[in-house]
């Protein structure tokens, strides 16, 4: 029997190769993936424990790493130093420092990160180039930075200080950040610890580092630190520290793990529908010598072993190729990363164990897996089909069980995706909709044979009326065998489901977006300080005033104040300038000093509703009674959460500073004029930035269409995986249906009209799988959009849905391509010769 | 040896005229010669069979006639068409124009019904089928109870009348048929071959037939022996007996 296996392998080799590949993709994208993250995940590790070593013991505030924002206070510094067998002890000071950049203005949408540079052995900074600061007005620059902002060496650079004063420095070296993430973000400058210190206002140590003399081992000497310190602290080897480093980054590549091996499995599920569709098929074609088989006295336990060994060893063969392709995978995507100069380590691609045995064990259980049915119904041959001239077509009658099952499934599904968009929105009611498309999908899956049919009908509508004969004869080759269309099709259905959602996620979202954008951004230019956070100087709200190419100028201030009766800070703040708050109820008649306007989503949480009082504890005015007049709406409102008259704010808090300048152009004057008015206000000072409405739209378009495209390109692996398995079920059809060609030509068909006809049934094919994922991804996508936001917006991105629709198409040609032309080439008398 | 028709129909221009028809399959010591130099024609009009013992290349024969496969040697003429030569698509285009085949099985397209069968070829063709001729070639086949039927519901024989009336359709110049009753029964054999009889006699209609069976060649005109790739003989008028003597003769 194995001999027999073995040379059925042999012989449908050709037929196995496509199948064999469906599966090697699969496997290649899960075992890259983990080749990729584990190569990174070493990468840390081999990092941090590079740091490891130049540290002896580390003190951390307590909570540190965990996220907290705790300093420790420079008493501790000296308390460390006089443990016995302290060589040195350096505090890191840790904080932020803003950076001017060339033009004037601060860099970045966030201050640039400022760190002290610890000297002697002690220092864990890689200085690159020049030398670490010595002495106060010395700093070095991260190298990204140097580099984006055309820095060098020599140069003086000039930097706001917490208090927004501005100092001059003279860089005298440039140092790599490693894998710190959010220095590489917001990049960093080095100071001595003292400047640190100054720079920053930080009035403590972030990390402690501890120098052991050579005579107390870390374990030791970590005793004898905690012991002088007690608590409030966390003291760790260094050796702790860099295992503590390390699986803090390695959380964020389990999520990239994940995120991936997601897309990973999708492909993988793809790939089973293409083998189980590749061993259903090649079982009916050999209907006659499994009954041969089984005359000759095979039992039907020795033809299904058969089977599942072929399918063993297709999946063996498959899931080695699959990790030698990760391997490459895994590598290549190393490569760009490291082009791209991410800051994330790299190293050699590597196959660790975890990664042979996953790739191989999910490859083979796959294939196994997807060969059990057709297997199991090639033991239902009776013998005496051996005997059989003709080869019986094979019918479909919808089953009762069949209906009944999918409806069930149909039901079920729809019910939780209904009872999920009735939902509060939110994550719940997000997973509820995936749930529920699962079960319709299964339902879809089910019923697939009986859909068919009539979607053959509809999709071949225009070829059968454009192509004439060929044309109608591919239409009705597409619906002769339903469940093999059927399962064609669904993996095809997969991947196009997906991406419609993907799109339709993506273009609600934006939708969405741009609505409350123009609710909460009325206007053409905003003020405001860098990353949303400090003030603004009032001047320059009054220079706008004064400007004829603007027409309205709105001046936003709050400040965080305590409320009676609730826990935490409130924004409090005011308005100046032509400003109309919408009200969701009561009314802005009334709006003086001793009245407040609420948004609804803070009356909320503060239980009050108009006419009630709140007592807000001000800094000049003491505790203050103020009457609630109106809410409005948060969602779309740039206000404060307590707004109060603009001379109230300023008996109660002072001559506070502008938040925000919100500013619209005057009728008739161009974007870029307007733009260098507020521009020109705004360049005095460093950190009054000027953003316009249609950049920060930009920025959001930018990240989104980012999203579409990783996603849809990692979708694009399992739209791969399905047309193999198009192209498998043509070659198959195309092979069993030798003879019927000979036919056609021998009656007058052409070979480009044969060609043609093999061409029409795959695009029928093609459009059928994605007229489903299409409906099936918009209903999905609608579900999901109203699981996302209170008052969502659906956007049907139709001509991106007919673009799926219209590649589907183009792709189930490109299927079609090599089965057609191997179907025209054949001999007429050769292939009437063929039994 | 040369035969030239010299029946009933002398006068009648031929059908098809193969001149020193040569066929080689594979090379040097593997070569086979199916065909070694083949004089024959086939008269208008007229029910000709082709016999001889298994492998003697009656199938080879029908094929180069046919134009399904290239000759190696000589000249094949349609009419007033020369095949040999031809490019695929221009051979193509004379098979849809002026040739019928029937097979000895799989003649028919299991997704179409026994009337889309029959108008096939004129479909395939573009053209429209003589619906007077259509009803004619249906109550000569007896089919009208069968036309919206599939293959799969039909018998070999009705099958085999399903090809015959496909063959006849589009009337063409020439319909060869390979074994037409190989596989059917006497009873469904002698419908079909009288049909094949009838629609020569009756719409005037050429046909080439190969065939292992004495009383199937009875049915013709006129038969033509082949033995090991030439031909040897031939029989106008035959009846059973005369054919089967003529085989004897050629195998012994
Ligand atoms: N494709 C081929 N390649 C090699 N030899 C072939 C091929 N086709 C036919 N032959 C050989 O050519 C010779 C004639 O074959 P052909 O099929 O024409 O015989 P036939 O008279 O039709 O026989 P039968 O009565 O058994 O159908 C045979 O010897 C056969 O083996
Ligand atoms: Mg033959």
């Amino acid at each position: 029997m194995l001999r027999t296996t073995l040379a059925g392998l042999r012989a449908h080799r050709l037929r196995l190769l496509l199948t064999a590949l469906a599966i090697t993709l699969g496997v290649g994208f899960i075992a890259g993936t983990f080749v990729l993250t584990d190569t990174i995940r070493a990468g840390f590790a081999r990092t941090f424990a590079a740091d490891a070593d130049r540290v002896d013991v580390a003190v951390l505030p307590a909570g540190a790493t965990q996220g907290g924002d705790d300093v420790l206070p420079a008493a501790t510094l000296e308390k460390v130093r006089a443990v016995a067998g302290v060589a040195d002890a350096q505090g890191l000071i840790r904080g932020s420092a803003a950076l001017i950049g060339s033009d004037g203005k601060v860099v970045g949408d966030l201050p640039t990160g400022a760190i002290s540079i610890a000297e002697g052995p002690l220092n864990r900074t890689r200085i690159t180039s020049g030398r670490a600061p010595a002495a106060a007005g010395e700093a070095v620059l991260d190298e990204n930075t140097a580099k984006t902002r055309k820095f060098a060496v020599g140069d003086t650079v000039t930097v706001l200080d917490h208090d927004q004063a501005q100092h001059r420095f003279t860089l005298v070296g440039l140092f790599d950040v490693g894998v710190d993430q959010e220095l590489g973000f917001t990049g960093a400058l080095g100071y001595t610890a003292e400047d640190a210190r100054r720079m920053t206002g930080v009035k403590g140590f972030a990390e402690i580092d501890v120098k052991a003399d050579g005579t107390t081992d870390p374990a030791r000497l970590k005793a004898a630190v905690a012991a002088a310190l007690g608590v409030g602290v966390e003291v760790m080897t260094g050796q702790e520290l860099a295992d503590v480093l390390a699986s803090a980054n390695g959380v964020s590549t389990d999520f990239i793990t994940a995120g991936l091996l997601l897309f990973g499995l999708v492909a993988m599920l793809v790939a089973a529908l293409v083998i189980y569709n590749t061993f259903t098929i090649l079982v009916a074609q050999r209907t006659r010598e499994m009954a041969l088989l089984r005359c000759i006295g095979a039992t039907k336990g020795q033809v299904f072993g058969s089977i599942l060994l072929e399918s063993a060893v297709v999946g063996l063969l498959s899931s080695l190729l699959g990790l030698l392709a990760g391997l490459g995978l895994g590598a290549a995507a190393l490569a760009v990363l490291s082009g791209l100069e991410v800051d994330i380590p790299t190293g050699t691609a590597e196959l660790t164990p975890r990664t042979v045995i996953a790739g191989l064990a999910l490859g083979m259980v796959v294939t196994v897996g997807a060969a059990l049915l057709p297997a199991r119904s090639a033991t239902r041959v009776a013998p005496v089909a051996a005997l059989r001239t003709q080869v019986e077509e094979r019918g479909f009658r919808t089953g009762v069980l069949r209906s009944v099952v999918s409806g069930l499934f149909l039901a079920v599904g729809a019910g939780v995706i209904a009872y999920a968009v009735s939902m509060e929105p939110g994550e719940q009611a997000l997973f509820a909709v995936v749930g529920g498309g699962a079960v319709v999908f299964l339902g879809v899956l089910a019923l697939g044979p009986v859909l068919v049919r009539p979607l053959a009908a509809f999709t071949g509508w225009v070829p059968r009326r454009l192509f004439g004969v060929p044309g109608r004869l591919a239409v009705d080759n597409s619906r002769r065998n339903p469940s093999r269309s059927a399962t064609t099709t669904v993996a095809l259905t997969i991947g196009v489901t997906l991406m419609t959602m993907m799109s339709v996620l993506t273009a609600s979202t934006r939708a969405t977006a741009n609505a409350q954008l123009d609710e909460q951004f009325p206007v053409d230019y905003m003020v405001s300080a860098q990353a949303g956070e400090g003030t603004v100087p009032r001047s320059i709200a009054a220079d706008l005033r004064t400007r004829p190419e603007l027409s309205s100028v709105v001046q936003l201030r709050e400040v965080p104040a305590k409320v009676g009766g609730a826990r935490g800070e409130w924004p409090v703040g005011t308005f100046e300038g032509p400003f109309t708050v919408v009200t969701t109820s009561g009314s802005m008649s009334g709006f003086r000093a001793g009245t407040v306007v609420v948004g609804d989503t803070a009356a909320g949480k503060l239980g009050v509703k108009v006419g009630d009082q709140i007592r807000v504890v001000t800094e000049e005015a003491g505790t203050v009674p103020l009457t609630v007049i109106a809410l409005y709406d948060s969602g779309s409102s740039p206000l404060p959460d307590l707004t109060v008259p603009a001379a109230a704010f300023q008996e109660y808090f002072g001559a506070v500073d502008d938040s925000r300048v919100m500013v619209k152009r005057a009728e008739g004057v161009p974007a870029d004029r307007g733009r260098t008015v507020v521009e020109a206000a705004a360049q005095p000072y460093p950190t009054a930035l000027v953003s316009s409405a249609a950049e920060v739209r930009g920025e959001f378009d930018q990240a989104l269409d980012m999203m579409l495209m990783i996603v849809t390109g990692l979708l694009g692996l399992a739209i791969l995986i399905s047309l193999l398995g198009i192209a498998n079920t043509l070659s198959l059809s195309v092979h069993e249906r030798t003879r019927e060609s000979a036919l056609l030509r021998a009656l007058g068909l052409t070979r480009p009209q044969l060609r043609g006809m093999l061409t029409v049934e795959a695009l029928v094919l093609g459009l059928i799988g994605a007229l489903v994922g299409v409906v099936l991804g918009i209903v999905f996508g609608w579900a999901a959009v109203q699981t996302m936001a209170d008052s969502p917006r659906f956007d049907l991105p139709v001509a991106q849905v007919l673009a799926f629709v219209a590649l589907s198409g183009v792709a189930g040609v490109v299927a079609a391509l090599l089965p057609a032309r191997r179907a025209a080439r054949a001999s007429i008398v050769g292939a009437l010769a063929t039994s | 040896m040369t035969v030239t028709d010299t029946g009933v129909r002398r006068r009648a221009p031929h059908a098809v005229v193969a001149r020193g028809l040569t066929k080689v399959y594979g090379q040097g010591d593997a070569a086979v010669h199916a065909l070694r130099g083949v004089d024959v024609s086939f008269a208008t009009e007229a029910f000709t069979a082709i016999m001889g013992p298994s492998g003697s290349g009656k199938s080879t024969l029908m094929h180069c006639l046919a134009g399904l496969d290239t000759v190696t040697g000589g000249t094949v003429h349609i009419g007033d068409v020369e095949l040999t030569g031809l490019g695929d698509k221009q051979l193509t285009k004379l098979r849809r124009e002026r040739i019928g085949f029937i097979f000895q099985a799989f003649n028919l397209l299991p997704t179409l019904t026994a009337e889309q069968n029959i108008r096939l070829p004129l479909e395939i063709a573009g053209r429209q089928a003589d619906q007077a001729l259509f009803e004619k070639v249906i109550e000569t086949v007896g089919l009208r109870d069968r036309l919206k039927h599939r293959p799969t519901e039909l018998s070999g024989g009705q099958q085999q009348r399903v090809a015959v009336a496909r063959a006849l359709i589009s009337k063409p110049q020439v319909i060869f048929a390979d074994e037409p009753t190989g596989n059917l029964d006497s009873r469904s054999g002698a419908e079909v071959l009288s049909f094949l009889r009838a629609s020569v006699r009756e719409l005037g209609q050429t046909i080439v037939m190969v065939t292992h069976d004495p009383l199937a060649a009875s049915y013709a005109d006129r038969v033509v022996f082949l033995h090991d790739g030439s031909l040897v003989s031939e029989l106008y008028q035959p009846t059973p007996q005369s054919v089967l003597d003529t085989l004897l003769k050629l195998e012994g």
